[in-house]
């Protein structure tokens, strides 16, 4: 995991005049688990746009560093709420959607296309609703019927935006479970957004705190810890590990954060 | 007269009517799908009326020009403005779209004051749409601008598709989906500023949103849902003509009814389906 994929070097990002974060240096390694935190509008989506090449960066630069010949390869998940279309269309026709690029313009999808389709459909044990309509699906299915279609594109680096959001708990944990398996069986480098610091501090390897005036990067022993979380969140923040599980302890130690 | 009879006349007689209807009522349909998918439905009420006051202004002597001309900068101008206005975070969309709206109207308005009478009224018959009187060269610009603009929807049906459904995932993907949506909104610009010149804004407007909503209603599959909101498109301006020419009504109107009835019925089979 030494190669570096991606490297954030005092990068200033934002939108038109409005600056979000200020001089941020970072690197995302080759195999890489990361999960960036923060509150609400603290820039998190922000960093994934810039990662993903959506939003140049205002000063400084993001690279994306090839591993060989080919550029790097990114699947990304949006937040399933942010797609809110009136057509009816299927969860085989969503997830071919993750072909158009490599299909090109003014083709159709080919045998091996579809192929490639199955699998992803296969992968994410979503195979048996590739027939219902998108927006008939439970919240879980829609989004491994997303991630399926990020898998479609044959990425090299996996980009989820708040990937649990509004989930229960059996939803949430097997979303989880199945993006962890994709980092350690399958081998790809990814990277989540969540705001919801359990989620991301029992699952990820390295973790990225995201807050405006506070930007801190590491691996979930050296950065979530109680000192930094309480100057994110402006709160008493305590960090509790039980056993091999992360539990985090906000507000005086009444609830979880 | 007899329904077989009314039905030749039309064709014999007014073929340009005929045909122009059929072609504008299948173009509009078919966008009109992407319009009430993407939530943008006052957008296409929007762009009619800037049509309209395109064309009214070219009967200013200062800006005397032909009206094809006219109401197509005119719409191609605001689509270009309203691409960059749109995405902005300080005014909302409906609050952009409205504005245009009004002003348009009112501008219109003001324009018809200031035209001769005779001219005021040619501008009205222009608005409420008297399809009998199709010229053939507005004609043969439709039809053109018909082949051009289904071509390119079509050939390009699964990226304007994408784009529709997800363009922040497209984006990621090298998608630039700006233009994209520009290329959109000027093709939509243009069928509606030539198919307001030629049937009216009802027309128009009532085809964009009424046979794709009827689709919807009726069938459940995203391709089906553009053929039967063509078909609808293609069958009901036929039916609303010779009903027009039947019971001797204005045409735009009743073709505009004619969908309506077709909407109802969707939405009633709709009703006695889900008590199954």
């Amino acid at each position: 995991m030494d190669h570096p994929l991606i490297v954030f070097q005092n990068a200033s990002l934002g939108y038109g005049r409005k600056v979000i974060l200020q001089d941020v240096s970072f690197e995302i390694f080759d195999g890489d688990y990361l999960g960036m935190v923060g509150p609400n509008g603290a820039g998190k989506t922000t960093i994934l746009r810039a990662i993903l090449g959506t939003l140049s960066p205002i000063k400084g630069e993001v690279r994306v560093i090839p591993k060989g010949s080919s550029p790097i390869r990114f699947g990304y998940v949006p937040q399933r709420d942010a797609i809110d279309s009136f057509l009816p269309y299927t969860a085989e026709e969503v997830v071919t959607m993750g072909r158009y690029k490599d299909i090109g313009v003014l083709r159709r999808p080919r045998t091996e296309d579809r192929r490639i389709v199955q699998e992803s459909l296969e992968h994410v044990r979503v195979a048996e609703i590739r027939s219902r309509r998108f927006n008939d699906l439970s919240g879980g299915q829609k989004q491994r019927v997303l991630i399926a279609r990020a898998l479609a594109a044959k990425p090299d680096v996996l980009v989820l935006d708040e990937p649990t959001n509004g989930m229960d708990l059996s939803s949430r944990v097997s979303i989880l479970d199945l993006i962890t398996s994709l980092h350690s069986n399958d081998g790809l480098t990814v990277i989540m957004v969540s705001h919801l610091l359990d989620d991301v501090a029992n699952h990820v390897r390295r973790i990225a705190i995201v807050e405006q005036e506070f930007f801190r990067v590491g691996t979930v022993q050296e950065v979530l810890t109680g000192d930094n979380l309480t100057a994110m969140y402006r709160m008493p923040v305590r960090v509790e590990h039980l056993g091999k599980s992360t539990v985090i302890l906000a507000g005086g130690g009444h609830g979880t954060a | 007269m007899a329904l077989h009879e009314v039905f030749s006349t039309i064709v014999r007689e007014f073929p340009l009517a005929f045909y122009g209807s059929i072609l504008v009522g299948v173009i509009c349909a078919y966008l009109g799908v992407y319009i009430v998918a993407r939530r943008v439905i006052f957008l296409g009420a929007v762009l009619t009326q800037v049509s309209v006051l395109g064309l009214a202004l070219t009967f200013l002597p200062v800006l005397a020009m032909p009206h094809t001309v006219g109401s197509a900068a005119m719409t191609l101008v605001t689509v270009v403005i309203l691409s960059r206005l749109l995405t902005g975070k300080k005014i909302p969309r409906d609050a952009v779209l409205g504005v245009v709206f009004a002003s348009s109207v009112a501008v219109r308005i003001l324009v018809m004051q200031k035209t001769p009478r005779v001219e005021a009224a040619e501008i009205e018959n222009l608005l409420r749409g008297d399809i009998l009187f199709v010229t053939p060269e507005l004609f043969v610009l439709m039809a053109g601008a018909f082949v051009v603009v289904m071509a390119i929807q079509l050939l390009f049906f699964k990226e304007f598709a994408y784009m529709s459904f997800d363009p922040e995932t497209a984006a990621t993907q090298g998608y630039r989906t700006g233009a994209w949506e520009l290329l959109f909104y000027l093709l939509a610009g243009v069928v509606i500023s030539f198919s307001t010149h030629m049937v009216g804004d009802i027309f128009v407007f009532g085809y964009l949103v009424l046979p794709p909503v009827a689709a919807m209603l009726l069938v459940r599959r995203v391709r089906s849902i553009f053929l039967v909101s063509v078909l609808i498109g293609g069958i009901a301006p036929v039916i609303g003509l010779v009903l027009a020419f039947l019971f001797d009504l204005p045409s735009s109107p009743t073709i505009v009814a004619v969908a309506f009835v077709v909407l109802v019925v969707a939405w009633m089979q709709g009703v006695v389906r889900g008590r199954k």
